[in-house]
């Protein structure tokens, strides 16, 4: 066992790695596409592994306390592949029509497969690692790889959007280094060995002879600037952009794991936070504050869109918002949040998935041309409808369920106001979708523009595509399995939830 | 001793207003180097923490990278694009001077309630990080072309990594190399963007030049 938690842990981030590589040897697009399944399902297969060794025998700590998987770690590992075996599965269908066009060239699949897998293997450094200075190399390296994922079709608008993202996302990480900076800093007085002063658990341990001032002073930089990764408003500008812009299995990574990695750096943060200032809140009242402006924000956003693609990427505002926000009521929302985590990131990357297909058959993701999609494309019509109701909370998806369990702590603990805008925010969000929803669903195509898209190809392989991520959601928002309840329990108790 | 750390920390300052204050890209990129290089050097000046190799191989490698790769992958981005002077920023020449004064004037009035604690030799370390963070930052938002912003970002790395200096008494080497390794990788990337958007945008623009001729 000694031998396989240090070994394991690495080869979790070096099997992407590989994997990226191998990508440019191979010599045809649909090749590529069929790996990166192949890839991913034999990544799942680690992840499972060293996600029953922390559920069994408590976290691994290996490779001289450089690497770590913890509850909270290894859920989050756990959500990271659910959403990149969906964008693998989706994608194969994705390119295929490009590829017939020959715009999905060879060369162009080679890149797309690398930095795919590359991406995956800096966001695995994030999780895995147990030094937050490694932690900041994945976080950075996830916004280098995942660039040129946006302009996969280059055009002058998603060449903007990257550049937007580049900058805005790199100045956000430096921030962020400014923090982990103050952090070490802060450790001058507890005595530990300067080389160790940046792993998390050492910190932890001597949380109690922390400089407070200095560790707060951090904990805003770390907030701000992996904020600005997770698009916590008000840095969240580069986000619609990026999401908008990107092809519909990459606007999946986006959405479901990448704004999660980057908000993982904050929550591994807030114990230390916490637990330095002495459990007073502070930490979590900042939460709070950005967890409400974002959701607020991106209700007014949703409102008066008419990008499908820009709605749903608001809505990853709304969401992220919804799990920062539970996060900071602390208690049973840190557990809500964490669920909340899991139901959105399947809903989200199945229903950017889908609204890629839909725009891809309309030639465009405006939603007042992309009408009466149920009878046009039903398959991709009807997930999309579907997601975009599980989004907003319809009653039996899990997500209503989890924002639920937020709105209760919140009344619960006496916080009427914080309840009170997360209901108005919420409400906003569900009337804005909902009647975009509607129009997409039911009105009919205006005049004959309809003629020249033709219907789109319905294979029945697609159907589970959308059939199964819907139905883990039903299922879940009806009855949670018991071990996936102690899971997120034992993740939540980490960052400060029920224990 | 602390003569010459404070001189190099003053020609920081200085080319931080050369940044702010010329339109030129080319130059912009060789002040930039310059005050990279000073920055990468700054460990090894005399009268800071003791002098081991491996702080010194660093810093070389740092000066290096600061000092000449990077500029040169940005003057190669630069002779491909076809834009040589910064014509029309958001944020004016003049302005711009005056923000950055009144930036440095915020970083001592900052430092001094800050009270950090500060491990370098110099107590002005700390100031003159805070003045290039928010000249970086200055530069990132203030200018239009794409490699100005480029600079503004590394000018904002040198800030912070002067910050470190000052406050951190040591990070791990393999944390150091990383970190240099990805800011290389992220100046290797935005030289590709730089050199896309461009092919992009004049590609767009020899089209309009083609159906205006019809």
């Amino acid at each position: 066992m000694a031998i396989n938690t240090n070994l394991i842990l690495p080869l979790l981030v070096a099997l992407p790695v590989i994997f990226a590589g191998v990508c440019q040897l191979l010599s045809s697009a649909v090749v590529i596409l069929r790996f990166c399944v192949a890839g991913v399902v034999l990544v799942a297969f680690l992840v499972c592994w060293a996600v029953a060794m922390v559920f069994h025998n408590g976290a691994i700590i290996a490779d001289g306390k450089w690497l770590m998987l913890d509850s909270l770690s290894a859920y989050h590992a756990v959500v990271m592949i659910i959403v990149f075996v969906i964008s693998a599965l989706f994608a194969v269908g994705y390119f295929s029509d490009e590829i017939d066009k020959n715009e999905f060239t060879v060369k162009i699949a080679r890149r797309y497969g690398s930095l795919w897998f590359g991406s995956m293997g800096a966001m695995m450094l994030v999780l895995v690692s147990n030094n937050l200075g490694t932690m900041w190399i994945g976080m950075e390296a996830t916004t280098l790889m995942t660039a040129f994922l946006i302009c996969v079709h280059r055009t002058a608008a998603s060449l903007e959007a990257m550049w937007k993202y580049l900058m805005m996302c790199s100045v956000g990480v430096a921030a962020a280094f400014t923090g982990i900076l103050l952090a070490a800093a802060s450790t001058g007085s507890a005595g530990i060995n300067s080389t160790d002063a940046l792993l998390w658990t050492n910190m932890m341990a001597s949380a109690k002879s922390l400089d407070p001032i200095l560790i707060k002073a951090a904990f805003i930089f770390i907030v701000v600037g992996y904020g600005t990764k997770a698009g916590l408003a008000p840095m969240h500008s580069w986000l619609p952009d990026a999401h908008s812009q990107a092809p519909g299995p990459v606007s999946a990574i986006f959405s479901g794991f990448l704004l999660n990695a980057a908000l993982y750096c904050i929550l591994r943060f807030l114990p230390l936070v916490e637990a330095v200032t002495g459990n007073t809140g502070w930490g979590r009242g900042i939460l709070v504050v950005f967890g409400l402006l974002s959701i607020l924000v991106a209700a007014v956003f949703i409102l008066g869109q008419r990008d499908v693609k820009r709605m749903l990427a608001y809505s990853s505002v709304e969401h992220i918002g919804l799990i920062a926000l539970g996060v900071g009521l602390g208690g049973l929302g840190v557990f809500a949040a964490l669920f909340h985590m899991l139901n959105h990131s399947i809903c989200k990357s199945m229903s950017f998935c889908c609204a890629g297909r839909v725009g891809q058959v309309y030639g465009t993701h405006d939603m007042r041309k992309t009408t009466d999609i149920l009878r046009t494309v039903p398959v991709w019509g009807a997930g999309l409808i579907a997601g975009i109701l599980a989004l907003i909370g319809v009653a039996p998806f899990a997500i209503f369920l989890s924002e639920f369990i937020m709105l209760k702590t919140a009344v619960d603990s006496a916080k009427y106001w914080t309840a009170g805008l997360l209901l108005a925010g919420v409400g906003v969000v569900f009337i804005g979708a909902l009647r975009h929803a509607i129009s997409m669903a039911w009105r009919p195509v205006e005049g004959n523009g309809m003629a020249d898209v033709g219907a789109g190809k319905v294979s029945l392989s697609d159907v589970p595509l959308i059939v199964v991520p819907l139905s883990i959601l039903l299922v879940l928002g009806l009855w949670m399995p018991q071990p996936l309840a102690t899971f997120i329990i034992r993740a939540a108790a980490i960052i400060g939830g029920l224990s | 001793m602390n003569l010459l750390m404070d001189s190099i920390l003053v020609l920081l300052i200085i080319a931080s207003f050369m940044l702010l204050s010329s339109s030129r890209l080319s130059t912009c990129i060789k002040i930039g180097a310059l005050q990279g290089l000073m920055v990468g050097l700054l460990p090894i000046v005399p009268g800071g923490s003791a002098l081991t190799y491996r702080v010194t191989a660093i810093a070389v490698v740092i000066a290096g990278m600061k000092g000449f790769v990077f500029p040169y992958l940005l003057s190669r981005t630069l002779r491909e694009s076809n834009t040589f002077k910064e014509t029309s920023p958001y944020v004016g020449y003049t302005a711009s001077i005056f923000i950055g004064i009144l930036s440095l004037v915020a970083s001592f009035w900052l430092d001094s309630r800050l009270r950090l604690p500060v491990a370098a030799a110099s107590r002005l370390v700390i100031p003159v990080a805070f003045s290039m963070m928010m000249t970086g930052l200055l530069m990132i938002m203030g200018r239009r072309t794409a490699v100005n912003q480029v600079i503004g970002y590394l000018v904002m790395e040198n800030g912070i990594y002067t910050f470190g200096l000052a406050i951190v008494r040591d990070v791990p080497l393999l944390v150091e190399v990383g970190v240099l390794m990805d800011m290389f990788v992220a100046v290797f990337v935005m030289g590709i963007a730089i050199y896309r958007i461009n092919r992009e945008f004049d590609h767009i623009d020899s089209d309009q030049l083609n159906t205006l001729k019809g």
